[in-house]
């Protein structure tokens, strides 16, 4: 099999190394398009100067698209350019793939409530959720500098404003909704995950509408993924989105004044209460309990 | 200018249903507007007024079936994004593309935006809310021969190109692509508010046109997708009742504890 991978991080790379070795086949090359650098693992290594779909077909006529599976992982670019190499070769594309067994690829549906299977075709193009397969290639494969230009021009390039969280590694995660009142009130959200030794995430209108928090602390499918082992979720009701982003967390407990808020659903543990009063009291509880 | 906009009428993910073997009850379903695809019609219509007038045309492939149970909700999603601002919705409904994949609705949309309106701009939300796989629209803008750039936060219309401001995960990016191109949003681009009862009305008088494959020269798609499961949600559901909040975070705490998530 000859695998042609696409990725604009390094930061997944043993994911998608993983999931090949997965499939259990014997793997003739693996050959990558990127625009950083990514280390081992890898026979043939186009350098881009931005990963985009066209520029990424444009070099696959360009060496024969010999190849049997495009892959990469699912970031906002590769799954954009795997998306238009799969129609530019007219292939199937399966995004955000979950699993693999039986020769059937699974992915989450319905915001994380149900599941559905595609067959595993050659060729065909993926993309593989992170967090879930690990692997590496004992490969110092050779870069070859490619110098097309891209049909997208980058006028500028913004770091998002950022606290240097990492939410989407953080073990235990604390999460803000709509039932805190003022932006000051989320203190009491980071004295909790303080406390606890975590880290604070919040729910879309707290980062998209309120602008209270940054969009990296942004739990929800558009945003951050989580998958630690607790997530205590204050003061949100459980929209589908913000849901399907905590699935993956060990424990979740929600706490929220309204007893038929859906967040309880999918709750491990449940506190019906008004937050402004149950907080400082959990927070005062962990202290005098936790041994220092 | 004309503005395209590709609109699905997708499951409703707050309506979940299955039957005893744990498969989704798709038929039982009903369908709602897929909710970025609001955006994009808001976003369609503000790009329309902005650059001298135009048409904003809608297009969209009913992807779930029994098509007979199915096809009310998908008109009322059609109607609903010509409220909100659609002047023509072309369609294409029909039993041989119940359960579509992203792979065959391209073909479909490909022959609707070509051949109806032929649009150089076409937008789209980010993903849709039952499948998310964000991945039609690039797929379509390859066939298209159109740019593509997904996940925008921010739309300029230049002379012949666009200046997108967009989601690149870590960072946002400026970017200026030539049209004909295909522009995915996000739910933060704009606001879009309800359509107005004159709105609704107004809306059933705009042209709507549906086709079935044979009448656009389309052969029968068979979906790859099978083996629609309800994840069974594993979660305990206690819930804490105390009579006093002491008590219950004592109770919370004695619980995390024992799953060996909290240490004491």
């Amino acid at each position: 099999m000859k695998v042609l991978t696409v990725s604009d991080t390094s930061k997944y790379i043993p994911d998608i190394l993983g999931f090949i070795s997965t499939l259990g086949e014997e793997v003739e090359s693996i050959d990558l398009v990127t625009n950083v650098d990514v280390g081992k693992g890898f026979d043939k290594i186009y350098k881009v100067k931005y990963v985009s779909g066209e520029l990424v077909l444009k070099l696959v006529r360009k060496f024969g698209d010999g190849y049997d599976l495009y892959i990469g992982p699912h970031t906002k670019k590769s799954l954009e350019s795997l998306s238009y190499l799969a129609g530019g070769l007219d292939i199937p594309v399966i995004s955000e793939v979950i699993g693999y067994s039986e020769g059937k690829l699974i992915r989450n549906i319905l915001s994380g409530r149900g599941t559905v299977k595609y067959p595993y075709l050659k060729p065909m193009a993926l993309t593989i959720s992170p967090g879930r397969f690990s692997g590496a290639r004992d490969v110092e494969g050779e870069v070859i500098e490619v110098d097309l230009e891209p049909e997208v021009k980058v006028v500028e390039s913004l770091e998002k404003v950022r606290g240097g969280v990492d939410i989407e590694d953080a073990e235990i995660v604390i999460g803000v909704g709509r039932g805190f009142k003022e932006k000051d009130d989320l203190n009491m959200a980071f004295e909790l995950a303080n406390v606890l030794g975590g880290e604070v995430g919040c729910s879309r209108p707290i980062a998209a509408d309120y602008g209270w928090l940054d969009e990296d602390r942004w739990i929800g499918i558009s945003g951050k993924k989580i998958r630690g082992k607790l997530y205590i979720a204050i003061g949100i009701s459980g929209a589908p989105q913000h849901i399907m982003a905590a699935n993956d967390v060990k424990t979740i407990v929600a706490v929220n004044k309204d007893k038929n808020a859906p967040i309880f659903q999918y709750s491990d543990y449940g506190v019906v209460a008004d937050l402004y009063q149950f907080i400082p009291v959990l927070i005062e509880r962990l202290k005098s309990r936790i041994k220092v | 200018m004309d503005v395209g906009v590709l609109v699905k009428a997708a499951l409703d993910v707050n309506v979940l249903r299955s039957d005893p073997t744990g498969r989704v009850a798709v038929e039982n379903i009903p369908l709602v507007i897929s909710e970025y695809d609001r955006n994009a019609i808001y976003e369609a219509v503000k790009i329309r007024d902005n650059t001298g007038g135009g048409k904003v045309y809608v297009y969209s492939v009913l992807t779930w079936g029994p098509m007979e149970r199915k096809l009310k909700d998908f008109e009322n999603v059609i109607r609903e994004a010509l409220a909100l601002g659609g002047d023509e919705a072309y369609v294409v409904a029909d039993r041989s593309i119940n359960y579509s994949e992203p792979r065959y609705t391209a073909r479909v949309l490909e022959y609707l935006i070509r051949s109806k309106g032929n649009p150089k701009l076409v937008l789209t939300g980010e993903a849709s809310t039952d499948m998310t796989s964000a991945t039609l629209s690039p797929y379509l803008a390859a066939r298209l021969g159109y740019n593509i750039v997904s996940f925008a936060k921010k739309i300029e219309v230049g002379n012949g190109y666009l200046t997108v401001l967009r989601d690149a995960d870590d960072r946002l990016e400026r970017v200026r692509v030539s049209l004909p191109a295909i522009v995915s949003v996000t739910g933060e681009i704009n606001s879009p508010r309800l359509p107005t009862l004159i709105q609704i009305r107004r809306a059933f008088r705009k042209p709507l046109e549906k086709y079935s494959l044979a009448d656009i020269g389309l052969k029968p798609f068979l979906s790859r997708y099978e083996g629609y499961q309800v994840v069974t949600i594993k979660r305990k559901n206690i819930f804490i009742e105390e009579d006093s909040l002491e008590k219950a975070a004592d109770k919370l705490i004695d619980y995390l504890v024992e799953e060996g998530v909290v240490k004491i």
